[in-house]
């Protein structure tokens, strides 16, 4: 039974870090967040591969839970930091994101009422002014 | 001397194409020497051309931030361009711009930062749901016990501000409910507020399709946005 579990959760922490250095290669993640990813991946896998030493002698003494109750506690841990740093994150960018936007229409307005006031000063290869 | 001030009414419009140049001339009618700023939420209908046409100035955001994020925009231009007061009229035409001169001499006569036009004081008959006025009162209740003085319609869009006012708005402005939250803040920073009656229409276009389930949702969630915001931080 245990070996089971074993390949299963090995089999989708290999995965998990495959798909992260595919993107890393890409560059579709950013280094702040494939840290994060390979960090996670990397701890699954070696609890996959050495259930016993390292959880049910270590953690199930400390905690009283079995192996997979472990592994799905562990991995819900996980997920919890990782949804949280990312409401962190989007709230961040949900500012500035708003910031840029307001920054965008008081600059646009700017410049239309410059463009009106000096009507000649306009770039001769612009030709919807 | 009074005359000397700038002024500039802000007025948040989103998808208003219908009422929007109206309220523009209303503005300009009673209250010839303020500048009318439009701000356009990322409307995508002709709000921006009606609003330009009626003679006011726009800014074009360039998708929709919400109520909070508009009107942020608009003290930030008032600030840059060093405006002494500021009034906000909503673009749909519930507030009647016959008022703005009263808000105005109660702004400089009781030198407060800002002035709230209120539904429920003096002979002003405001004829809304009961659900709607329930929520209101909880707001009051609420409001008026953290900022520790009474305030009859905390969630009035229809203010004046001072200029300390609007330099405290051009950085910090609540996003989501900004009506009740800005009392909050304002108290928080030490800036004083005062209500005169007004009268409010009905909505020109459309209706405030507030149910009961949505008002009550809307009440929690205003609430707990002020619980929070008891919490912030704010540098003035």
């Amino acid at each position: 039974m245990l070996i089971k579990i074993q390949l299963f959760i090995g089999t989708l922490s290999i995965i998990l870090l495959f798909i992260t250095f595919e993107l890393i290669r890409k560059k579709k993640l950013r280094e702040e967040y494939s840290l994060l990813w390979l960090f996670t991946g990397a701890v699954i896998l070696i609890f996959s591969i050495w259930p016993e030493y390292f959880l049910s002698r270590f953690f199930s003494q400390i905690t009283g839970i079995f192996y997979l109750s472990a592994v799905v506690l562990l991995a819900f841990l996980f997920l919890l930091l990782i949804v949280f740093h990312f409401s962190v994150v989007i709230s961040k960018l949900t500012d500035r994101n708003k910031e840029l936007a307001q920054r965008h229409a008081l600059l646009e307005l700017e410049f239309r009422e410059f463009r009106n006031s000096h009507p000649h000063s306009q770039n001769p290869s612009n030709q919807n002014g | 001397m009074k005359n000397k001030q700038k002024i500039l009414v802000i007025i948040p419009a989103y998808h208003e194409e219908g009422s929007v140049g109206k309220v523009v001339e209303e503005v300009k009618q009673y209250l010839p020497r303020a500048d009318a700023l439009v701000v356009n939420d990322g409307s995508s209908d002709h709000t921006s051309e009606k609003a330009e046409a009626s003679g006011a100035i726009v800014l074009n955001l360039p998708f929709n931030l919400g109520i909070g994020g508009a009107m942020q925009a608009g003290y930030q231009y008032a600030h840059e361009k060093g405006y002494d007061i500021a009034i906000q009229v909503d673009g749909d035409g519930q507030h009647n711009p016959k008022e703005i001169p009263k808000l105005l001499q109660t702004l400089i006569e009781k030198e407060v930062d800002m002035v709230i036009g209120s539904r429920f004081i003096g002979d002003s008959q405001f004829k809304s749901s009961m659900m709607r006025r329930v929520g209101i009162s909880i707001f009051s209740r609420v409001i008026s016990l953290i900022v520790g003085q009474k305030i009859t319609d905390p969630t009035s869009g229809f203010r004046a501000a001072s200029h300390r006012t609007i330099r405290l708005f051009a950085f910090d402005y609540p996003q989501d409910y900004p009506e009740p939250e800005v009392l909050v803040l304002l108290h928080q920073c030490g800036l004083k507020v005062a209500e005169v009656p007004v009268g409010m229409s009905k909505r020109y276009a459309g209706e405030s399709s507030i149910t009961k389930l949505r008002s009550i949702y809307y009440m929690v969630k205003v609430l707990l946005a002020i619980f929070v915001d008891c919490f912030k931080k704010h540098s003035f």
